[in-house]
């Protein structure tokens, strides 16, 4: 009897490996679904596991966000196809036939390592956020929600739900901010939701606007990107699009938000903001402006390699007078921003290649730089660097993971920093589209830029680290060094970067053929401007655009 | 034998059977409140709410009839009107929910309020589905004077004095008004009461464009506006909502401006087809200002019952737009908000209602730190106001988003961008009173929320309350997300109405709206 049981049981569970192995070799796993619900859903477990001193919820948190980042590399791993370009692994369901909205999904080489990133990111900020004493159920659960909300706008292919994951993200932040944060946390977070709420308007009617013209109307990324737009509707769709994503970026004018936010957010928020959700108007500006309005990116671009320029500079004589340690990488990360900026308006593969390096190496650079911060913060109760001093005595395993950080975000060789800003460099200078004096004059302003980087990330080292201690702490007070798990989340976010550095096409083959087809289709829209203008004044033409992207007029077209 | 069945289709009372199983639930309350005494009380909401739910089942039943007109054309049971009677019904049963231990705490008698409320009901229902103007009045008048006894129920209350009278006075004068524009029609239209045969005469005789149709058309719009509480008739609301029972506000915001849109879709888009350019212009106007001024003087509300006030104000704006559209997309996306309006606003109410009975309190300021104490209040009233401001994934934002979708293929690029940027402005004073709860240490508690006393849901009443915050919870979070049912719900009850689809042939500006955006020619 027993036996038979025990025969029955075998046979069952042979069952379901077998069909789940099948489901596995049909490719019919809804994989991207499953990563975007499993946070959402587990995160409503949360209230009900029993726990008295915060510890099984951070250990739920971690391994729901663990499985999570697990089944996203698995699935990509068996499913994902570096060959080609066009959108993989789609999954498609009819949510409100009325409206347009369907949930759709799918991954491209542009949102896949994104995915991963936040996917690392997210797990490791949880696994930084472990001594959380006020309400530890509220923030794992915000972190879950938040988590599901970033895979949720890289895997969007309807603009409705990308609008909705987009929005979904704005609570979750914006409460993590103003419980969890500093001092002036309250301030700060009601900066940034009505930053991020005001310009998430513009998302809607920009796509309102594209999905109700022609004859059909639909949400779908790719259908979009294929209607015919008149110019006046492009360019009005077009600021839309970089007000939104200019917010998030962010780019110059409206990136107010950003240093209040950052430095006023714990270390596991800030890992999260610098290191993905400052890549979501990246990805946006990539996924929206250059892939569905190419036309009138034509006629931004100039505009964006601009404020591209603008923002490194700014952001890096900004960041000079910044006393605050957060406040200083923060308007770093505004400084390297515009490399991102400067790379997606360059019209060159090398060019979209190193803007998508850039976000990809400053996620793991800005969040583990947030993340020592807070280290150090743990240890010292303050974030004035004219307070710190002589770190590297009492904590020199801190030092030098700092120093390692550092020394990643200004770019030095051998790390991933600088094969991102060189290609977007060299993207920039073998780019048809802008004149040479145009070039000349981008090149050397953001080499400024570059410049001032190592300086004012030097002079943060030797003011906190170097010297002699100037902390009115107690004498006998030993500050204690790294723990293992510090170290190990430093770790995980360094050994990409040194390894995307060694070898960058680590990272490069993930989204290589994505980006020169990118590159492809904003450049394909040029030849058309190039007709146009020429038949206009030659004398009228913007002196940013090189004459070869003119036509040349044929001797005897005049006739 | 023929002429008694000739009579029986005329009348085709089983058209208004729902409101008959209201009007008996109304005997029924007041003749077992008569016989049994106070004792009663304890379960005699429970009838009404049986009462109020059979009458939503039996809307159910009549759902598509083949034969809606009744009473000699006098009563039009539609789908459209069906969804708005359900509207009107539900809100009814959830506020009672919410009024048990309220009425109780506040030592007046329960059965009455029952009946008066089933009154209002009642009046609201019929008005949803009026199509006489004589018919129109008289449900309108049965709504508004249940409604000013409901306001000025707790009679020892200084305040609900005050707001009774100022409803009354207001209330009375918008009537007279919406009466003296409504008896200009009837001239008009040559002795006409029925809104089809007032088209038709309309059509047909030449004072379409008069002075007087103006007149008639402004003056209608007045009081149907009080109803609605859009600016500029909207100064009664802060005061009345500050001042009355809290669960007669939740009634009066859900309820009496379901059945004031319902007046407003029937009258306009039938009685005044032939000026629908003229009151699609008043009405962007009032949607305009209403939204702003709604949204914006909400900001500086210490008060949250009058915070909860202006913020109606504004969402009424938002309905508004999917009114101006004037679709079949634009209708049902109001019939849509409505719907989940009713379980998220109402929810709200709810929790209000639990905290001032609690404390004694509606100050926003002394909301702070209740997350420590209660915390299945906090997050109620948290996704609730959440779901007011749209934020996904709540009901509300889908709601939001049908309307502005709608909007946008009517046209109405400028009024959605409006109702887009005066969202944004709702979201900061519903997340204010979020944070106010959520937000806040222990240390910065309200004084009010430290002496906060367990909530004890054994206490008679109680439960009915605790009913009505899962119920609208629940209802509020996966209702966005599964509302799949409820588009569907909406979008048949208006393709299924005649009236409207009959108004959009004669109605060209609707469909101007559609082929601009569709066929626009390209620009180069």
């Amino acid at each position: 009897m027993f036996h038979l049981f025990k025969k029955v049981h075998i046979l069952k569970i042979s069952c379901v490996t077998e069909y789940l192995f099948l489901a596995i070799m049909l490719n019919s796993i809804p994989w991207l679904t499953a990563i975007i619900l499993l946070p959402l859903v587990s995160a409503f477990a949360i209230p009900f596991i029993p726990d008295k001193e915060g510890k099984t919820i951070r250990w739920y948190a971690l391994s729901v966000s663990l499985i999570t980042f697990g089944i996203s590399i698995w699935g990509f791993w068996q499913n994902f196809d570096l060959q080609t370009s066009q959108f993989q692994m789609r999954e498609t369901y009819a949510w409100l036939p009325q409206l347009g909205l369907n949930w759709s999904v799918a991954v491209d080489g542009l949102s896949m390592p994104l995915i991963v990133l936040s996917g690392l990111v997210t797990t490791l900020s949880l696994l930084a956020a472990w001594k959380v004493n006020r309400k530890p159920r509220l923030f794992y659960f915000l972190m879950l929600v938040l988590y599901s909300a970033q895979i949720g706008v890289f895997a969007a292919q309807d603009l409705l739900m990308f609008f909705l994951m987009w929005e979904l993200e704005l609570v979750p932040v914006y409460i993590l901010i103003s419980i969890w944060g500093g001092k002036k946390r309250l301030y700060a977070a009601t900066k940034f939701i009505l930053y991020t709420a005001i310009a998430s308007v513009f998302i809607l009617v920009s796509g309102l606007a594209m999905a109700f013209y022609g004859d059909n109307l639909t949400f779908d990324m790719v259908e979009l990107g294929m209607k015919n737009y008149p110019m006046a509707l492009e360019l009005l769709a077009y600021t839309g699009f970089v007000i939104a994503f200019g917010v998030k970026l962010p780019i110059f004018p409206l990136h107010t938000w950003l240093p209040d936010a950052h430095s006023e957010a714990s270390a596991p928020v800030s890992m999260i903001l610098a290191g993905v959700l400052l890549k979501m108007g990246g990805y946006g500006l990539i996924r929206m402006n250059i892939e569905m309005l190419p036309n009138a990116h034509i006629k931004f671009a100039p505009v964006l390699v601009t404020l591209g320029v603008v923002n490194i500079v700014y952001g890096a004589f900004t960041a000079f007078g910044q006393q605050n340690l957060k406040r200083r990488l923060a308007y770093s990360s505004i400084s390297h921003m515009g490399f991102v900026l400067i790379g997606i308006a360059s019209f060159t593969e090398l060019g979209v290649n190193g803007a998508v390096l850039q976000m990809l190496s400053h996620g793991l650079i800005a969040a583990c730089l947030f993340f020592l911060t807070g280290a150090a913060y743990d240890r010292t109760h303050t974030l004035m660097m004219d307070e710190l001093g002589g770190l590297a005595k009492s904590t020199p395993k801190i030092f030098a993971l700092f120093t390692a950080g550092s020394m990643a975000s200004l770019a030095l060789p051998g790390m991933s920093g600088f094969i991102s800003e060189l290609s977007v460099f060299l993207g920039v200078t073998t780019s048809d589209a802008y004149s040479d004096a145009f070039k000349i004059v981008v090149v050397f302003l953001s080499a400024v830029g570059l410049i001032l980087t190592p300086i004012y990330l030097l002079s943060m080292l030797r003011e906190v680290f170097y010297g002699e201690s100037k902390l009115s702490l107690d004498p006998n007070f030993l500050m204690s060094d790294a723990k293992p798990r510090e170290v190990f989340i430093t770790a995980c976010l360094l050994l990409p970067i040194i390894g995307i550095g060694l070898y960058p096409k680590l990272a490069t083959s993930t989204y290589d053929v994505k980006a020169v087809d990118v590159a492809m289709k904003s450049r394909a829209a040029l030849p058309v401007v190039a007709e146009t203008r020429s038949t206009q004044q030659q004398a009228h033409l913007p002196s940013v655009w090189t004459p070869a992207m003119v036509a040349p007029q044929l001797p005897n077209s005049s006739n | 034998m023929d002429f008694s069945s000739n009579i029986a289709t005329q009348l085709n009372a089983g058209a208004i059977l729902p409101e008959g199983i209201v009007v008996v639930t109304i005997l029924l309350v007041l003749i077992c409140d008569l016989i049994v005494g106070k004792s009663s009380a304890r379960w005699l909401p429970y009838v009404a709410i049986a009462g109020l739910l059979a009458s939503v089942a039996a809307l159910w039943l009549k759902w598509d009839a083949t034969e809606s007109l009744a009473f000699l054309q006098g009563f039009n049971g539609d789908d459209l009107s069906i969804a708005f009677r359900g509207i009107v019904a539900l809100s009814a049963t959830v506020t009672i929910l919410m009024s048990v231990r309220y009425v109780e705490q506040s030592g007046t008698s329960l059965a009455e309020f029952i009946a008066i409320l089933l009154a209002a009901t009642l009046g609201g229902m019929f008005l949803s589905g009026a199509n006489d103007l004589v018919m129109i009045f008289v449900a309108l008048e049965t709504l508004s004077i249940s409604s000013y006894l409901l306001t000025g129920y707790t009679k020892r209350d200084p305040r609900s004095n005050e707001a009774a009278l100022k409803y009354l006075l207001i209330g009375a004068a918008s009537s007279a008004i919406f009466l003296y524009g409504v008896s200009l029609l009837y001239g008009l239209s040559g002795g006409q009461t029925n809104l089809d045969a007032i088209a038709t005469a309309l059509a047909n005789g030449d004072g379409g464009e008069s002075l007087g149709l103006a007149i008639a058309l402004v003056f209608a719009i007045a009081g149907i506006s009080f109803k609605i509480s859009a600016v500029p008739f909207h100064q009664w609301t802060p005061d009345v909502y500050e001042g009355s029972p809290t669960p007669v506000v939740a009634f009066l915001s859900v309820g009496s401006k379901a059945a004031g849109f319902a007046l407003a879709i029937r009258l306009l888009v039938t009685a005044f087809g032939a000026v629908s350019e003229e009151w699609h212009f008043i009405f962007t106007a009032l949607a305009i200002l209403s939204m702003i001024l709604g949204n914006v003087v909400a900001l500086a509300q210490t008060s949250m019952k009058r915070m909860l006030a202006y913020s109606s104000i504004g969402q009424a704006g938002f309905v508004m737009i999917g009114f101006i559209a004037g679709t079949d997309a634009g209708y049902s996306s109001m019939i849509f908000y409505l719907l989940i309006y009713l379980f998220m606003n109402l929810g709200a109410f709810t929790c209000v209602i639990l905290f001032s009975l609690q404390t004694g309190t509606d100050q926003i300021s002394d909301y702070s730190g209740l997350y420590q104490k209660d915390p299945l209040l906090t997050l109620a009233l948290s996704i609730c106001l959440l779901s007011l401001g749209g934020i996904p994934p709540f009901a509300g934002f889908f709601g939001k988003i049908y309307l502005f979708w709608s909007g946008w293929q009517a046209g109405l690029y400028g009024l959605v961008l409006l109702g887009l940027v005066t969202s944004v402005v709702s979201i900061y004073y519903y997340i204010r009173v979020v944070k106010m709860m959520v937000v806040k240490e222990p240390q910065e508690m309200s004084e009010t929320v430290e002496n906060y006393p367990e909530v004890r849901w054994s206490l008679p009443g109680m439960r009915p309350l605790q009913v009505g915050i899962v119920v609208s919870l629940v209802a509020t979070t996966l209702a966005g997300i599964l509302s799949n049912p409820l588009f569907t719900f909406a979008n048949n009850s208006v393709i299924n109405s005649p009236v409207l689809q009959s108004a959009k042939l004669t109605q060209p500006i609707a469909k101007a709206g559609i082929s601009e955006t569709s066929d626009r020619p390209i620009v180069q």
